[in-house]
């Protein structure tokens, strides 16, 4: 019996038929090359996408215009000259080949584009909220006339590249989005005015697009729910209005998307649930007859099964989970959920975007290095010699270094002090709402560990003797970081993020936590949810949260800060004394406090004896504290060379 | 892309160093240097530079 009948039924998308429900959506990746050639870390990374069993799968967005006004990533892929043709082709091809239909996304990227230029276009000039983003300059009509040219010669192109069909993008701040918009758009010509007229770009883009391919079809992805109330966005009624419009001009489907990029609240972060936006997509349904695709904060099967069969949405979209992991659909259809590597909604793959850099992803290293042999996405080489490896720690990085020496062909022992592993993870899966996610990695490296014969000591002390008489070839040291000890005065104490985190001490009413990067920032978090703590962070350099993401350190210091909390800035510790914090630097010299939490992480510092075994590594927090990505990212590229 | 600083252009303000996840950036005679080992890639130095002096240079399909 099949687990997922709806989403591994065939569906159909104008007059294609699809072997399932789950598209692969545009996602930007950087990988091309800064005048828009794609490069063949794009098509590996394409052709993995294709190979993991998604019905349909959909490029980049490539922008349409020469001059760049629709580019909106230094890496972003072009479609505005014949000359880009071939390398679409090996993308279209390398999709075909692997079983999917290709759909090639035609993106202008309006209010975020301009990126190699000092302006971007809009339809009326409304300022930036995000530094990342141009001055907006407002388009003529003579460029509007030209921006569809561009748009339509854009589509004869990708119909010669031989994509099976086309999506246009009119969301987020995106040109057509821009014009939708009444935030954006207070045009007085027949572009602007009521719903109607703001949809006319789009409108004519369509039908101009259609007008030119025959039957291929054609979709578009348009923002369901602004999230731009508190700047006169349109009404969700008018979004709504703006899907039923693109049906009319021929879409061949909607893709259902929410927010914007400068919306000032939560889409797809860890604390928003689950499936919470579909019911913006059933709304949508409910509207319009052709079929309805959704992305957002699905990365588990069950929630788009249960979306499809009641009527919700038809297709299941995703960027993230297949970022993460490119064979999700497969290990779906074929039972092994549980060998999926679930994406954690860290963004770390957006906000790399934003700040010019190719995707990252934290918990799968080998994104855009597919076709490279050494890092083994289909299968590692064996190492020449077989070494008996000791890991020493049960964190991510120790984890990820013992599955990669492993597939490598190595002999395996992980020793973990604790009867669990994820090491620190699991302090970090406490901090808040969704943060449990955190743990889904490990779970699937434990599980892989296993699978490749690594033999698992749990609850075991390893001592450096330990591993001097297991005579080991290698020892990898992946203990995680310390806390720094501050000098202490008389009988005063401190306490540690796991004393409180795990081991359930309760603080006084007054905290003062020494550290103000993600450690002491997700103690505060942690203490704010439980109680009314009035809490002083102290941060020694200038930047609080420099080592958590854009996407979670807005959250956190707005919900700190609410809870009136007092950063103390560039200020360090000179001794914790007996309800009392002596500080050094500029401003305040004391802070008075019932409790004191150190949350500065310093490296390992035991282990240092290189005798322990024929060669010694430091990996993740034990080689310097850093993120989780870092731990992963360590633990992978220490069992490549191993 | 490990971000390449122009020392001509530093003004050695350190701002850099402020925002570095892993801290791998320091000053040498007056100018920022980044340490490659630890650089996660992640351009916020280069997105802090009041002087625009730190480069995160995309390869154009004409260089390969």
């Amino acid at each position: 019996m099949e687990k997922y009948p709806h989403i591994f039924s065939p569906g159909r998308i104008g007059g294609l038929e699809t072997k399932n429900r789950i598209k692969y959506a545009a996602t930007e990746t950087n990988f091309p090359f800064s005048d828009g050639f794609v490069s063949d870390r794009e098509v590996a990374y394409m052709e993995a996408q294709a190979k993991g069993g998604a019905a349909i799968v959909t490029t980049q967005g490539a922008y349409p215009d020469k001059r760049g006004e629709g580019k909106g990533f230094r890496g972003m892929m072009a479609i505005w000259d014949d000359r880009f043709i071939p390398g679409l082709a090996r993308i279209a091809d390398v999709i075909k080949k692997n079983g999917a239909l290709s759909c090639v996304q035609i993106l202008h990227c309006g209010r975020e584009g301009g990126v190699d230029l000092d302006y971007c276009l809009m339809p009326s000039i409304v300022p930036q909220k995000l530094s990342y983003f141009k001055p907006p300059r407002e388009i003529t009509k003579e460029e509007i006339k030209a921006s569809l040219k561009d748009h339509i010669e854009a589509a004869k192109r990708a119909k010669a590249a031989g994509f099976d069909m086309i999506e246009i993008s009119g969301i987020v701040g995106y040109l057509i989005s821009t014009f939708i918009s009444r935030y954006t758009n207070k045009r007085n010509d027949e572009y602007g005015g009521d719903i109607r007229n703001r949809c006319r770009l789009m409108t004519e883009v369509l039908q101009g697009i259609k007008a030119e391919t025959g039957n291929m079809p054609v979709g578009i992805r348009l923002c369901g729910h602004e999230l731009l109330d508190d700047r006169g966005g349109n009404t969700i009624e008018e979004s709504i209005e703006s899907f039923r419009i693109a049906e009319e001009a021929g879409a061949d489907y909607v893709s259902v998307t929410i927010g914007w990029h400068e919306s000032s609240q939560s889409v797809i972060t860890r604390d928003v649930p689950m499936g919470y936006w579909l019911p913006v997509a059933e709304k949508v349904r409910k509207n319009v007859a052709i079929p309805v695709m959704m992305a957002f904060r699905q990365f588990t099967p069950d929630i788009p099964e249960r979306a499809i069969a009641g009527a919700m949405i038809d297709f299941w979209e995703m960027c993230r989970p297949m970022i993460a992991d490119p064979e999700l659909p497969r290990k779906v259809a074929e039972k092994r959920e549980d060998e999926i590597m679930p994406c954690i909604a860290c963004n770390l793959c957006f906000s790399r975007l934003y700040y010019h850099q190719p995707i990252m992803c934290s918990v799968r290293p080998t994104v855009g290095r597919e076709k490279e042999p050494e890092w083994g996405y289909y299968g590692f080489q064996k190492s020449s010699r077989k070494k008996r490896v000791a890991i020493v720690g049960g964190g991510p990085s120790g984890l990820q270094c013992g599955v990669v020496a492993a597939k490598r062909g190595h002999e395996v022992v992980l020793f973990e002090k604790n009867s669990v592993t994820g090491g620190n993870i699991n302090l970090a899966s406490l901090v808040d709402e969704g943060a449990v996610e955190l743990l889904g990695p490990i779970r699937t490296l434990e599980k892989e560990c296993r699978k490749m014969g690594v033999t698992m000591r749990l609850g075991e002390e390893c001592a450096p003797d330990t591993i001097k008489a297991g005579a080991f070839d290698t020892a990898v040291i992946a203990t995680g970081a310390t806390v720094r000890q501050f000098p202490v005065a008389g009988n005063a104490t401190f306490l540690t993020p796991s004393d409180i985190m795990a081991k359930g001490r309760k603080p006084g009413e007054r905290v003062a936590i020494i550290g103000g990067s993600g450690a002491g920032l997700g103690v505060a978090i942690f203490l704010l949810r439980q109680g009314d703590y009035r809490i002083t962070i102290i941060e020694e350099s200038g930047k609080i949260g420099r080592d958590v993401n854009p996407f979670y350190l807005w959250q956190y210091v707005r919900l700190t800060k609410a809870r009136k909390a007092v950063f103390l800035m560039n200020t360090g510790v000179e001794r914790i004394g007996e309800g009392i914090v002596h500080l050094t630097g500029k401003g305040t010299n004391i802070v008075e406090a019932d409790s004191v939490v150190t949350a500065v992480l310093e490296a390992e510092k035991k282990w240092r004896d290189p005798g322990i075994a024929g060669e010694v590594y430091f990996t993740g927090d034990a080689k310097r504290p850093r993120r989780f990505n870092n731990a992963i990212h360590d633990g992978y590229r220490l069992g490549m060379v191993i | 892309m490990v971000p390449r600083i122009d020392a001509e252009l530093c003004i050695g303000c350190k701002r850099c160093i402020e925002v570095c996840p892993p801290q791998t950036i320091y000053i040498k005679d007056e100018k920022a240097i980044v340490d490659p080992e630890f650089c996660e890639e992640c351009g916020f130095c280069a997105a802090e530079c009041p002087v625009n002096a730190i480069l995160i240079e995309f390869p154009s399909s004409m260089n390969t």
